[in-house]
């Protein structure tokens, strides 16, 4: 019995494990012909979700015979891992309105995507709606698995009473390079204006670095990303620079290394924030705000910066079965038509080359995005590599060990992460 | 015990519950306030509380609902926990048949894995293998029968007096009958112990159900109040606040139950009747 | 059930087959919900794996142990192993000591008995979630805990020192836990038999001595659970470092093998070295747990 059980357990696993390559799938150009109902998830974030049921309510009035059916998802922490589960038991939707670029290297890999590519003008029409900037959601094998659909270009909030408090200019502050920066915030310190110049997450999450390395390291970089042509691009003078950037500001204390516990910014606790144009809505009139680009050494022109995108994405998952229907939903709701009730609703960009002339009411009625949309056409997306998240969480790992907590110099711990994310990229 | 002196033991006690309370009398300010106040003097608030942030969590969530489906998973955990766990609790303490090493072996090496562990291949089978999506069995059967209330089962049943076994035995009564008359009612504190102990985790379980159900009207409390402040906590006037309203709505029905169920947990009359 | 016959049956079933039928339900339950999932991580732990769509052709060759030996060498595991160590120091003989003692307490009080037995049992109830934001407020530099240290708080703050991130974590975990092993003690004490202390009495111990030669002897067992369920708890550690300091921070001081098993077996797909992280970190609780129940279960058959 006792040497029995184990044998018997380990039959059991792989009789089951083998079950599950097996069956299922079914035949793609089948499945790419298909029409009928579909699932899709939506993020269930307030004016998302508001937008993503009106977009429905359209479609099914339309289509009697392919109805969708919409659910939501969290848009937080979780929703990676529901979309990998679901991936593997074979039950994700059609559709996923909200999926990161970032996970699309294991989501591919999985085997969880299908290509766009595979439908009759797929490639075309993303490039025709997306224009260049969509280059930078093809995949390592030149395929399209996610429709660029909505990005948030970030940039940096001031508070302006906070400003006028610690004597800086609240109308134009000079915050274009590091110097001027660190001055500033200084000055916001050391006048006890608000306990903190700036208030990134200190925290080790894999995500945080989009929100304080990488908008700097896109703009002093003019665009590269953190992995190209799978080396490891931050280990430069100027990954150094922006970290070192960075590391003035924790070390001065500046920056706080702590966690907040809620939003530092509009708890008026700190005086910048790195956010996308989300914001305008949050901030609305909490805060009397002002927005600047990202700084840079030099203190580049505006019009020069380049700033992370935090887009989110659409992918068609592998478990569909009427993908014809679920391509065709993909370009209604991507429409300029739709769009537009996208902006409406959330402000988040969608990623559109004549974003600005698509829509020159919206941005004539509200200004503080045009600033915003400035930066959509200029934006720089997470690398598409194999082991994305790894990378990530190595880059974070090196950043909090030599930036936030000083235990190291940078050059140190950023040629350990390099040789790490050199391996990682190239697929190992 | 009786020269203990009293005063000072229920000075310390009072002590110790007032440090362990602070935490939760904190959530309950935060919760009421309409922004929030992180002083030390926002902790003893003189006015300006509010019902806000409760009224926004009733408006976009559907409580009852959300808590018909909590009380649905949770019952059927306890109910597969107290019908099956004692029974096999019993059975893993007094009784000796083969084949009883091995399984509490198991007992030891399910307790010990993480669920995270087991987290994706659990969901494939339960999804994939048994078709249990959107479905309350889905959402209950990796707790059906909860291990540690098994494992504690076992610890009570062992602590009763072997004379008081020899001499049901003697009397002729059978196996069963003895747990059911003279096992059972003696350890009647740990078995509310343990139906407390297997209550907390579905009730405050998240990331399982929510796997599993996708479909809002399945959704227990723990979902429905994870996925508001997911959303909320970007957005709301007070996303403090809003999240620790949802906790209070979370653990006031836990702690309204303890409340009227506190008294059977020690029964003072249990003691006499177990003469060693 | 005649003598004669239950004396042919314990050959080959033992002195008491029911208790197969009684423990059927559970074995079979364990079998049908555990069996393939934990035999298909251990499984996993063996090949170069990762989880794929149903209908993907992947490749999944057998590894032998080099999943085994990257989890042994990469030093964040290390780390979160002498992490836990220092948890499970903390954490350990702080919830024994402190559950008997107030559930000695708590038993002999007659006053205020509800309001007394629910505050201790509070926190237990409440989700991790919502009590971590208010720790955080405790905790932080400008927090009420380090008001009244004034001077002699530590710098950096608690949760971004990284030599206090942890206990601050055991202590946290020691709070929130509490409740439920003084209930355990307390359904232990109503089976102790007051002749036990009267007879103490007799001989003239005070209450000290009849709290260690009567109440600790008598609720041995009682002790040998709490021990191992604080030990698994520890081993299992996961919420508290991804939710108190933001992923295991500051710098890993405060990360858990279980959120190594997380980040790497869920958030970067590689469950193949997740799983055999987990299988390491299996073995290595039961060996603990072993040996604890050697130490204090002593005589138990």
């Amino acid at each position: 019995m006792k040497r029995a059980l184990p044998a018997a357990l380990l039959t059991l696993s792989l009789a089951l494990a083998a079950g599950c390559d097996g069956s299922g799938g079914g035949d793609a150009d089948q499945a790419n012909a298909a029409t009928g109902p579909i699932t899709i998830w939506l993020s269930n974030n307030q004016e998302e979700l508001a937008w993503g049921k009106a977009m429905v309510a359209s479609w099914n009035g339309q289509h009697a015979d392919q109805k969708i059916t919409a659910q939501e998802i969290p848009a937080g922490k979780s929703s990676e891992e529901v979309i990998g589960a679901a991936i593997t038991a074979g039950n994700a939707p059609c559709l996923i309105w909200n999926t990161a670029p970032a996970a699309i290297p294991q989501f591919q890999k999985q085997g969880g995507l299908v290509a766009l590519d595979s439908f009759d003008g797929g490639a075309q029409y993303i490039a025709d709606r997306t224009g260049d900037t969509a280059e930078q959601y093809k995949s390592p094998d030149g395929k399209f698995y996610q429709l660029p659909w909505k990005s948030n270009p970030v940039m940096i909030f001031y508070n302006k009473d906070i400003f006028a408090k610690a004597g800086l200019d609240p109308e134009k502050p000079a915050l274009s390079t590091y110097d001027e920066f660190l001055t500033a915030a200084r000055k916001i310190k050391s006048s006890g204006a608000a306990q903190a110049a700036i208030y990134p997450a200190p925290s080790s999450e894999f995500f945080q670095s989009w929100f304080d390395f990488y908008p700097l390291f896109a703009a002093e970089t003019g665009g590269t990303q953190l992995v190209q042509d799978n080396k490891a691009q931050f280990n430069s003078p100027q990954g150094q620079a922006v970290a070192n950037f960075w590391k003035t500001l924790y070390g001065e204390g500046l920056a706080p290394k702590e966690m907040y516990n809620g939003d530092a910014f509009a708890d008026k606790k700190s005086a910048m924030a790195i956010v996308g144009p989300w914001a305008v809505k949050v901030y609305g009139d909490k805060v009397k705000w002002g927005a600047v680009p990202v700084p840079t050494s030099t203190g580049k022109p505006a019009a020069e910066i380049k700033t992370f995108s935090d887009a989110k994405n659409v992918a068609m998952y592998s478990a569909c079965q009427n993908r014809a229907t679920a391509w065709e939903v993909m370009k209604f709701a991507t429409s300029q038509e739709q769009d537009g009730k996208l902006l409406d609703a959330t402000g988040q960009m969608p990623l559109r080359k004549d974003l600005q002339t698509a829509y020159p009411d919206y941005f004539a009625k509200n200004a503080d995005y045009k600033q915003f949309a400035e930066f959509a056409g200029r934006t720089v997306e997470v690398p598409n590599v194999p082991n994305s998240v790894a990378i990530w969480q190595a880059f974070r790992d090196a950043y909090s060990e030599s930036v936030i907590f000083g235990k190291k110099p940078v050059a140190d711990s950023f040629a350990g992460a390099a040789e790490k994310v050199d391996q990682l990229a190239s697929g190992s | 015990m009786r020269r203990w002196p009293n005063v000072v033991r229920y000075f310390l006690l009072f002590l110790g519950a007032l440090i362990f309370l602070f935490p939760f009398y904190y959530m309950l300010i935060g919760s009421l306030q309409s922004s929030p106040d992180t002083s030390i003097k926002g902790a003893f608030p003189t006015g300006g509380l509010t019902l806000d942030n409760y009224q926004d969590i009733n408006s976009r969530v559907d409580l009852l609902g959300s808590l018909v489906n909590s009380g649905i998973f949770t019952g059927g955990v306890l109910l597969g926990t107290v019908v099956f766990g004692t029974i096999a609790g019993y059975a893993l303490a007094r009784l000796q048949w083969r084949g009883r090493g091995v399984l509490f072996a198991l007992v030891l090496l399910v307790q010990v894995i993480p669920f995270q562990l087991l987290l994706i291949p659990l969901y494939v089978l339960i999804v994939r293998g048994y078709g249990l999506a959107d479905n309350y069995l889905g959402m209950i059967l990796p707790f059906a029968i909860n291990t540690t209330a098994v494992f504690v089962f076992r610890q009570f049943f062992l602590q009763l007096p072997d004379d008081l076994f020899a001499a049901a035995r003697l009397d002729g009564a059978g196996e069963v009958r003895i747990l059911w008359s003279v096992a059972l009612p003696l350890v009647r504190p740990a078995l509310l112990t343990a139906i407390l102990l297997t209550f907390i985790g579905p009730w405050n379980e998240f990331l399982w159900p929510f796997l599993v159900t996708k479909d809002a009207d399945m959704q227990p409390l723990a979902v429905s109040l994870a996925n508001y402040i997911s959303t909320v906590s970007a957005r709301a006037a007070n996303p403090f606040g809003a999240i620790l309203a949802g906790a209070c709505v979370l653990a006031a029905p836990a702690v309204a139950l303890f409340i009227a169920f506190q008294r059977q947990f020690i029964s003072t009359d249990i003691g006499s009747g177990v003469k060693g | 059930m005649t003598a004669a016959t239950q004396n042919r049956a314990a050959g080959l079933l033992g002195r008491h087959p029911v208790g197969m039928i009684l423990a059927a339900p559970y074995a079979v339950y364990l079998a049908i919900i555990f069996a393939y999932p934990f035999g298909f991580s251990v499984w996993m732990s063996f090949h170069d794996y990762f989880f794929a769509a149903p209908g993907a052709i992947v490749d999944h060759p057998f590894v032998g142990l080099d999943n085994y030996k990257a989890a042994l060498t990469d030093p964040a595991v290390g780390q979160a192993f002498k992490n836990i160590l220092v948890f499970l120091v903390i954490n350990v003989p702080l919830t024994t000591g402190l559950a008997l003692v107030l559930a000695v307490a708590l038993n002999r009080v007659v006053h205020a008995r509800t309001f007394l037995r629910v505050s201790f049992y509070v926190p237990y109830v409440t989700a991790s979630v919502a009590v971590v934001g208010v720790w955080l407020f405790l905790f932080n530099s400008g927090g009420l805990v380090n008001s009244l240290l004034g001077p002699l708080a530590p710098d950096p703050s608690w949760l971004v020192n990284e030599g206090w991130a942890m206990p601050v974590i055991a202590f946290f975990v020691t709070w929130k836990q509490l409740g439920f092993f003084i209930l355990l003690y307390l359904a232990a004490l109503q089976n102790v038999p007051n002749e036990l202390y009267e007879s103490a009495s007799v001989d003239g111990a005070n209450g000290w001595n009849k709290f260690w030669s009567v109440t600790v002897p008598a609720v041995r067992s009682s002790t040998a659970l709490v021990v191992i369920l604080a030990l698994i708890t520890g081993a299992n550690l996961f919420t508290e470092p991804y939710l108190l300091t933001g992923g295991g921070g500051p710098n890993g001081a405060s990360a858990s093998p279980v959120l190594i098993m997380y980040q790497r077996g869920i958030q970067q797909g590689e469950p193949d070295f997740a799983a055999a992280l987990g299988v390491l970190l299996v073995l290595g609780t039961l060996v603990v747990a072993y040996i604890n129940r050697r130490f204090i279960e002593g005589r138990d058959s």
